[in-house]
Order: C-alpha cells, then sequence, then structure tokens
C-alpha cells in the first residue's frame, strides 16, 4: 500500500472515531484501526470532569494512558467527547504534579511561617494526628474539619463520612458541592421529600421545549447540548429558550434569548404561573391528587454571619450586611411582598428559614396576582438597551409555550438558579410550573436540575458527606436516622452527633474566628473557591490552625496549607461517580499514581488506624448541646470493642468487610494500590461500596452490588436499581407509576419522598393553628415563593453587577486543565467581559488591563468586549479557573438562608484602568 | 503532530457541499461519509497544537454545519508542548520520582 506513518495514523484516527460513533468501517480502515492500537488495553472509565457523566474509554500501554476515546456504548455520549472530556488522558502528566508530602518547616521542625520540604508519610501522618489531638482536646469534635468534594469517589465520600462521624463524631465535613448544588437539594427535599432529578437525559429526545435557567449549557454541559442541538434540527416541534443574565454560545440555536436582570428570575417564574392559572392551562386532576400548595417566611436574612459580624467585616462590607441586619423594603419588593416601600423589616426568621405551611389555591392564586407582565418585565428586564416592548414579547411568548396544552417541556438550570440569594425558592418555583402543568416525571416532561461535579450526585448528595447528612436522604438530626446509621454501622447509640456541624462557609469563618484549629481539604480547592477570599486566606495563614491540603498538583489551596498530601488522580485508583440521571458508574485502576501520590482513600485509612475508641468515644463537649456527646466506651464494650481498638478497625477493616478479598476476579489484571499498600488483604472499595448500599436497599434509593456495575456491558445504572427475576433494573423515571416500582399501584403518580409528612394549614402570612394539619403523604409541594431584590445592588460608587462562573475549556479552578497543554492554550487567562458601552464611557478598550474592585477585595484583569459572552450594559462577566485572577476576592459571601450556598453571580463591583 | 478524529454534522441536503468546504480547509481530511444520517468523519491534522482547537471552531464554522465535536485524539508525544506553559506550573522539572517543592509554594 506504501502508506505514510502520517497516513497511516489519519486512516486509523477515521476509522476510531468512526467506530466510537457507531459508523460502519471499511475493511482497510478497520485493519488500520487494530495495527494502530497494537498492545493497548482498552477499559471502560467515566469522564473526571463535570456532572454530565460522559463514558470514557481508557487505552494503556506500558503502565501509561496512551489515548482515551468516548464511548460509544454509553447512553449519555454515546461516543462524543466535549473538549475537556477529551483530553482526559492528559490530566495525570502535567509536570507539576505533587509526588511528596510536603511540610512547612524551619530548622527541621513544623513551622507554620516555614517553608515547604518534602517529608515522609510517616512524618506527614505524625503531624497530622499530632495536631488532630491538640484540635479536638481544645474544642472538641467541632475543633476539626473536612472540606470535601463532588469530586470525591463514592468510595472516599463514604470513608470521610464515616469517618468524620462515626468515629470523631464531628459534623464538619462539608463539600464543594455546598457551592455548587444545595439549593438544588433543599428544593428537592422541601417539594418532594427525596433528593434529585425524577426525569432523566433520554427527557432530550423526548421533548418539545428546553427552556434553560441560567446554564449555559453549550459551554457548560456541551455533550446534553448536541443532544439538545440534535433534537433542535430533527423536531420541528422543538423549542429552545435561553434566559440568562447575559448572551451566552447557548444562544446560539435558541428560538428564545430572554436577558434578566440578577434576580429577575424570581418574578418570571411567578408571572408564567399567573398566566397559567389565568389561562386555565391548569392540570387540576394532577394538581389535585398529587400536589399541595405551600409557602414561607420571606423574612429570612441573606446568609452572613449570625453574630459579631462586625467584628470580622470592614466598614465598607458591613455597608451590606446592614441590608440584611434591617433591609429596607424596596420599590419592587413592596409589590411583589405586598409591604410598603421603605419599610423596614428585621430578618426575623434568618435562623428558621425552611418554616413552610399549607395554602389554599386561592390564597396562592390571590399571592401571583402582582407578577403582571408590566410588573414583571419592569422588575426583570435585564439588558438596559432592549425596547421594553421586545422584552414583553419574549415573557409573552414564554408564557404561550407553558400554557400551550400537549406541549412537552424540560427546564434546565444549574448554578444561575443554585448559587442565587433565593437559589432554594427559585428551584422550588420551577416545580411549581411543572407542577401545575402536570408536567414533571414524565418521558420529554420535567423540571430537571443539572448538576456541576461528576459526582455531586453520586457522592456529596447520596453518600451525604453534608454537615446535616448521613447516606440515603437521611439526616444527623433525626433520631430514628441516627439510629439507622448506628445500627448498619455497628456504633453504640448514640455515637453520633445530632448537631449539625459547619456548611462550607460557615467551616471558613469558624477558622477566621478560631473556632475550627484543624482542617483537611480533599478533591477541591477552597482558597479559590469561596467567596470573599481574602478573609479565608488570612484566616488560614495568621490563626493558630492547622491547615492539610491533599491535592493532585499545586493550586491555591497547596498555597496556604500547612501541609500538603499528594493525591492520586481518576484512573490511578478504583472509582466510581453518580451522575444528575441518578446514573452509577464506575472504573478500575489504570495506572499507578506516580511517585509517593496516593488515593484519598488510604490517607483516611491510615490515618483511622492512628486513633482509639479511646481518645473519640468518650463523653465530648459540643458547644451549644446541653450536656454535650455520651460517653459510649462502656456500650461499646458490650459490643466486643474494647478502648485501645482503632477506629481502623472498628468502622473499615471490620471482620464482614475483611470477607471481601484483594485480589479480586473483577479486576481482570488491573491493580490496586490502596489494597497492596494496606496489605491486610481486604478490598476497601468493594468492601465499602458494599456496606454503604445497605442505606438505600428497600429505601427507593437502591444499588446493584459493586460486581454489577462493573461487568462490561454495563454502563451504569440508574438508582433505584431494583433486583427482578435475577436481573438488576434500572429506574430511568420516578414517581411514576409505569417505570418506578416504589409507586403505589393505581396511583399514577406518586411522591412517597412526603409519606407520612404533613403541613399545618395558614394563609399567605402566617401558619395557622398547629393542631390543624393536612397530611401531604404521596403529594408534591406546589410553593409561592415571591420576588426579593439582591442584598447588594450596584449603586453610584459600585456601579456594576459582576457575575462569575466557568468557561468550556477549564474545569473549576484549573488545577487539572490548565496543566493540559492545549486547554491552557485555547484559554490561557480569565478575561472580563464588559459591553463595549460601558468600556467607552469608562474610557476604557478590548485588552485594556483593569482593575475589578468591590467592597471586598480586587483583581487585574484584561478587559474583553467582544467574543463568546455578550454581556449587557451593566454587568460584567469574570470566569473563575485562573488563580491569576482571584475574582473570589472580589465576590460577596452572602448564601441563600435554606441552603447555605454561596451567590457567586450577583454583587456589585467598579472598573478602571489598572 | 496531533491529528483528531472529527465528528461532523450536516443535514444530508447540503451533505456534498460541506464535504467539500472541509476538504478545502488546511489539514483536514474527509475520511468517512455517512449520507443517510448526514455524519461525516473528519481527520485534522495541525502542526502547531493550539491549532487543533482553532481548527474545530474553525469546521463549526463552516455554513450549513450542525455540529462538530472532537471524538478520538492521538496523543503525539511533542517536546514543545509546555512552551506556553505558565512559568509558575513547570518551575520544577526534575520528573515525577524527585518531586521537589514547587518554588511559588515557597515565594
Amino acid at each position: 500500500m506504501g502508506l505514510s506513518r502520517r497516513d497511516f495514523l489519519k486512516t486509523s484516527v477515521a476509522g476510531a472515531t468512526a467506530a466510537t460513533v457507531g459508523m460502519p468501517l471499511s475493511k482497510q480502515a478497520e485493519a488500520a484501526v487494530k495495527a494502530g492500537e497494537a498492545g493497548w488495553q482498552w477499559d471502560k472509565g467515566v469522564c473526571r470532569f463535570c456532572g454530565t457523566g460522559c463514558g470514557i474509554m481508557v487505552a494503556t500501554k506500558g503502565g501509561r494512558i496512551v489515548a482515551t476515546k468516548g464511548d460509544p456504548d454509553a447512553p449519555v455520549n454515546k461516543g462524543l467527547n466535549c473538549v475537556k472530556g477529551y483530553f482526559n488522558g492528559k490530566i495525570n502528566y502535567g509536570q507539576d504534579r505533587l509526588t511528596q508530602p510536603l511540610l512547612r518547616m524551619t530548622d527541621g521542625k513544623f513551622d507554620k511561617k516555614g517553608k515547604f520540604v518534602p517529608v515522609t508519610w510517616e512524618q506527614a501522618l505524625d503531624i497530622m494526628e499530632e495536631k488532630m489531638r491538640w484540635a479536638m482536646k481544645e474544642k472538641g469534635p467541632t475543633g476539626i474539619s473536612i472540606f470535601g468534594s463532588g469530586q470525591y469517589t463514592i468510595h472516599e465520600g463514604y470513608t470521610a463520612a464515616k469517618l468524620m462521624k462515626a468515629g470523631f463524631r464531628s459534623n464538619n465535613l462539608d463539600p464543594n458541592a455546598r457551592h455548587c448544588m444545595a439549593s438544588a437539594v433543599v428544593g428537592f427535599m422541601q417539594t418532594f421529600g427525596i433528593d434529585e432529578p425524577q426525569g432523566n437525559y433520554d427527557d432530550i429526545e423526548h421533548t418539545d421545549t428546553a427552556v434553560l435557567w441560567g446554564a449555559n449549557m453549550a459551554e457548560m454541559h456541551p455533550i446534553l447540548w448536541s443532544r439538545i442541538t440534535d433534537r433542535r434540527l430533527t423536531h420541528s416541534k422543538m423549542k429552545v429558550v435561553n434566559l440568562s443574565t447575559y448572551g451566552n454560545m447557548s444562544s446560539d440555536i435558541a428560538d428564545l434569548e430572554i436577558i434578566f436582570s440578577p434576580s429577575g428570575d424570581l418574578a418570571i417564574q411567578n408571572y408564567i404561573a399567573r398566566e397559567i392559572v389565568k389561562r386555565d392551562a391548569v392540570d387540576h386532576d394532577f394538581v389535585k391528587k398529587h400536589t399541595q400548595f405551600a409557602t414561607g417566611p420571606y423574612d429570612i436574612g441573606y446568609g452572613f454571619r449570625p453574630k459579631n459580624a462586625d467584628k470580622f467585616a470592614s466598614a465598607a462590607e458591613m455597608e451590606v450586611v446592614k441590608n440584611e441586619q434591617k433591609h429596607v423594603i424596596d420599590q419592587w419588593e413592596a409589590v411583589a411582598q405586598r409591604k410598603k416601600e421603605g419599610d423596614v423589616v428585621e430578618q426575623k426568621n434568618a435562623a428558621t428559614p425552611m418554616k413552610d405551611w399549607a395554602i389554599s389555591f386561592d390564597d396562592f392564586k390571590a399571592a401571583l396576582e402582582p407578577y403582571t407582565l408590566d410588573f414583571t418585565a419592569a422588575v426583570a428586564k435585564g439588558d438596559p438597551d432592549e425596547p421594553m416592548d421586545a422584552f414583553k414579547a419574549k415573557l409573552q411568548q414564554l408564557a404561550d409555550l407553558y400554557c400551550e396544552k400537549g406541549r412537552k417541556i424540560v427546564s434546565y438550570w444549574t448554578m444561575g438558579f443554585n448559587q442565587h440569594q433565593r437559589g432554594t425558592w427559585v428551584n422550588e418555583q420551577a416545580y411549581m410550573n411543572h407542577l401545575l402543568t402536570g408536567r414533571q416525571c414524565k418521558p420529554g416532561d420535567g423540571a430537571f436540575s443539572l448538576t456541576g461535579q461528576p459526582s455531586a450526585c453520586g457522592t456529596a448528595r447520596e453518600v451525604g458527606t453534608f454537615a446535616h447528612r448521613l447516606p440515603a436522604d437521611m439526616v444527623v438530626m433525626n433520631p430514628k436516622h441516627r439510629a439507622i446509621a448506628e445500627k448498619i454501622w455497628k456504633l453504640p447509640a448514640g455515637t453520633i452527633n445530632p448537631q449539625m456541624g459547619s456548611h462550607f462557609v460557615k467551616i471558613m469563618r469558624d477558622l477566621e474566628d478560631g473556632q475550627i484549629l484543624f482542617s483537611w481539604t480533599q478533591v477541591n480547592n477552597p482558597w479559590q473557591n469561596t467567596a470573599n477570599v481574602n478573609h479565608w486566606i488570612k484566616g488560614a495563614r495568621e490563626m493558630n490552625n492547622f491547615i492539610v491540603v491533599a491535592d493532585a498538583y499545586p493550586g491555591v489551596s497547596a498555597k496556604v496549607a500547612d501541609l500538603i498530601l499528594p493525591a492520586a488522580m481518576i484512573n490511578e485508583k478504583w472509582g466510581a461517580y453518580g451522575n444528575a440521571e441518578r446514573r452509577t458508574q464506575v472504573w478500575r485502576q489504570q495506572i499507578l499514581p506516580p511517585g509517593q501520590a496516593r488515593a484519598d482513600i488510604w490517607m483516611m485509612l491510615e490515618l483511622s488506624k492512628r486513633f482509639k475508641l479511646k481518645d473519640v468515644w468518650g463523653a465530648q463537649k459540643i458547644p451549644g448541646l446541653e450536656g454535650g456527646l455520651p460517653d459510649v466506651l462502656p456500650a461499646a464494650q458490650a459490643m466486643g470493642y474494647t478502648p485501645e481498638s482503632t477506629l481502623y478497625e472498628v468502622l473499615f477493616a471490620t471482620p464482614e468487610n475483611k470477607k471481601v478479598k484483594w485480589p479480586d476476579p473483577i479486576a481482570k489484571g488491573h491493580g490496586n494500590h490502596v489494597a497492596d499498600l494496606l496489605k491486610d488483604g481486604w478490598f476497601p472499595e468493594k468492601a465499602l461500596f458494599e456496606e454503604y448500599r445497605q442505606f438505600g436497599s428497600g429505601h427507593a434509593h437502591d444499588l446493584a452490588p459493586f460486581d454489577v456495575y462493573h461487568d462490561d456491558k454495563v454502563r451504569g445504572l440508574r438508582w433505584p436499581v431494583v433486583e427482578k427475576d435475577g436481573k438488576w433494573v434500572e429506574t430511568p423515571w420516578r414517581n411514576n407509576e409505569k417505570y418506578d416500582p416504589y409507586v403505589k399501584k393505581g396511583s399514577g403518580f406518586d411522591f412517597y419522598g412526603n409519606n407520612g409528612a404533613a403541613l399545618v394549614m395558614g394563609d399567605l402570612d402566617k401558619p395557622g393553628d398547629p393542631a390543624k394539619k393536612v397530611d401531604i403523604s404521596g403529594k408534591a409541594k406546589i410553593y409561592f415563593r415571591p420576588y426579593a431584590s439582591p442584598v447588594e445592588k450596584p449603586d453610584a460608587n459600585y456601579d456594576l453587577w459582576l457575575c462569575t462562573g466557568r468557561v468550556l475549556e477549564h474545569w473549576h479552578s484549573g488545577t487539572m486543565t490548565r496543566r493540559v497543554p492545549e486547554l491552557h492554550r485555547a484559554v490561557p487567562n480569565a478575561v472580563c467581559w464588559i459591553n463595549q458601552k460601558d468600556a467607552d464611557s469608562r474610557g476604557l478598550k478590548r485588552n485594556d488591563l483593569v482593575w475589578v474592585e468591590s467592597r471586598r477585595g480586587k483583581v487585574k484583569v484584561r478587559l474583553e468586549t467582544g467574543g463568546r459572552n455578550r454581556v449587557p450594559r451593566g454587568l460584567v462577566y469574570v470566569p473563575w479557573f485562573d488563580e491569576g485572577v482571584l475574582i473570589n476576592k472580589v465576590t460577596l459571601d452572602t448564601t441563600c438562608p435554606l441552603s447555605k450556598e454561596t451567590d457567586y453571580k450577583k454583587c456589585s463591583v467598579k472598573i478602571y484602568k489598572a | 503532530m496531533n491529528l483528531s478524529g472529527i465528528l461532523v454534522m450536516a443535514k444530508p441536503e447540503w451533505q456534498a457541499q460541506v464535504v467539500e468546504a472541509l476538504n478545502a480547509l488546511e489539514g483536514v481530511e474527509v475520511h468517512q461519509v455517512d449520507a443517510a444520517t448526514g455524519r461525516i468523519v473528519a481527520v485534522q491534522e495541525a502542526s502547531d497544537i493550539h491549532a487543533e482547537i482553532e481548527g474545530v471552531k474553525r469546521i463549526k464554522a463552516v455554513p450549513h454545519v450542525i455540529m462538530a465535536e472532537m471524538v478520538y485524539h492521538y496523543l503525539a508525544e511533542d517536546e514543545r508542548i509546555y512552551e506556553a506553559m505558565p512559568p509558575e506550573l513547570i518551575e520544577q522539572q526534575d520528573g515525577f520520582e524527585t518531586c521537589a517543592v514547587p518554588a511559588y509554594l515557597n515565594s
């Protein structure tokens, strides 16, 4: 044939591509693929990045990853990859991988002001043990904390939760997922009594309408976007609507682009509901059988420090905090909340924002009444240069879609809704409009919360690595839930701390005010990802505390740490992720971690060997918990433990778990560096997964056995996965009798998450007689939630809105993707997108270096007036991946009071030439 | 040398025109075409690595192209690969086993 090497490679790449997307191959191409891949071992894997959960095939040769490709058998991506997914194989090979523990030292001894010096694992674990003992001696179990992750493998998250909650009896474990989808969680729990979407990605191929609310799917979920694009081009009825505070790539195929003002979405949702009711597009049968109208208090605050804020905040910052302490009703809130402009409202329910009560349909209708087209357009129009009539026409078209009988609709959202001072409310409003029209839990119909991280669902939420959660939607505050967990974990009654721990932002605040003395970061970058970060960097570096950061690369958090632990990455360890459609997916270890890098699970297991029951299970003081935690050592001894038993023996290497042996034929020749290093013959990932499964089995959170997921033919399964006739059957749509085995026969739809729950009946302002309760078993709640203005708004001095977010090419804080030269070169640095008119009026032009400054801090960044984002006058957008443009110095640490999730999407800044 | 296998989609009635336009792009060759579904497999060779991503954007901009996504990537070894990395990311070049302290951590 005389093919040159280059031609040969091209034929081979073409053949592999065609095979990946399921196109027939020519014989010649087939032979070329085979020859090109000689000696490669392919195995199934999962993408490391977003919550879509694409299947990736990984090829290894000689202990290195040599190629990756989209998995043609994966139902999520059907062989496709986005640009990040495409480079999965390269993220392990950055030149500055951390490969040894590093400790700040002076003259051979730990020194908080010292320089990083390589140490052995033994030394690293010694100092961790010493500092944890010190922190717990000073403060008790609440003196220690872990920053966890929505990028934890399921096994890692489970190990962290059990170590903290069962071992150290501390609930100060909270994931970066708090920043990402906590509002979605509270929305689900309040509305349906059970977490996570009912539908799945196949909704795309069934629907007539995709409505995006604060989700730039074209950049952030490109593979799902390619499915939506495909539907848009092949289904004539299909409409795409993009609602956003700025124009972005998702607008390119949208039929309707609606640019709204920050928090204007709250008003738009109520306008749609008002139209649905007014035009009688309500599905009365569905609403009557399956829903209950409800509401809650409006005076819930904005999530600042509840006490002593002025001790830590500057005078400039206090200007904003004061708007929480005494909130002045503005012209929009006066209408939207039926109040008077200028009224001062004390935020009395700041500590009790979750309160809710039932209301009548008539009250619900009355509450919607102020949200007329005129009012909504006035409050929500986001582009000052758009004519009012044009904006109104768009709102009407949007309402027309929701009111059209027989039209199927899926609403999608991500951070635009979740990172919102009223994030829980706006999530609940999405369900409001879908439930009102009976468009939920049906193929092609549903409000669907997308997730940002690969295992925000599978680990952070399902395992429960939050300050209040236990596995399978249980919470530490509920005595029945604690009893279930204590039984499965074989703990004496009373071991688990009943007091909610510190959420992510509160852990930062606790470090700043000295309540927490020890902090361990796993699989995330808190000192880059937390808003108002100047405070937290100071809290880590200037307070007397000990900061441990496990990471693969030296990011900002490693820089502020006292001890850096080199972590293994994906494909260097066994793992499992759960994506946004409840699909649990697994991978095997493909390659060894470099140098001394180790899986986080190994670090935790090794540390657990150093603590004995007598160290942690005696009586413990807990601030705010009367009587503290009981001494459970006598009960432990009655169960056969001794005070000298280690946490490793009691929690992890239990007699049951040690029966799960390594090596295991399911490995098919793949290694396991964790099992090999532990050297005691068990298979931790498998044993812990099997133990974890017990929490959900029989409770509508069922997972299949470990080996089922590792079957070569299985590409993940959507829970609940229930055994039927010897087969493990997944559930594509929950709460729908046709698909969900947990639905009561004959009910059609059954929101069983609320079984046994009841609400007090009340009116729009308050709950009524506590004795009069409405049973909501089997029903979902339709909440009325009002418009509320942002706590900080542009003014004469800080005259622009700042919105932050991601870009297609980079993952989160860029620690991995900036090591991939292709991705780094594509988008090397963050820029500040600004409207040309805003640039002109400030005498600025494209590529100028400017300061973006808020009441909290400032960063230097280059201006961009063109490109992929089209921001309206009055708003600027800066992505947060770039540690050289640490935009979280500028952002505001206000949170949704219900979910404690930070609002990264709106605060006020000024811009001037640097 | 960087090779990427790219799936391009075009409506069947525009397929021939799109194939012609793709073949006219520097470094792009169409290797397979599926007339029934409008799918086209193109291979792109990019001499400069940065061009690889730019190239896909260029393909997306071809008239009548509905979708273009990279499917397969040949991971070519290339020493010049790191030349445009930010200095703070490549300060220590000692290789994995002898990882020293990245200089910027101690600055």
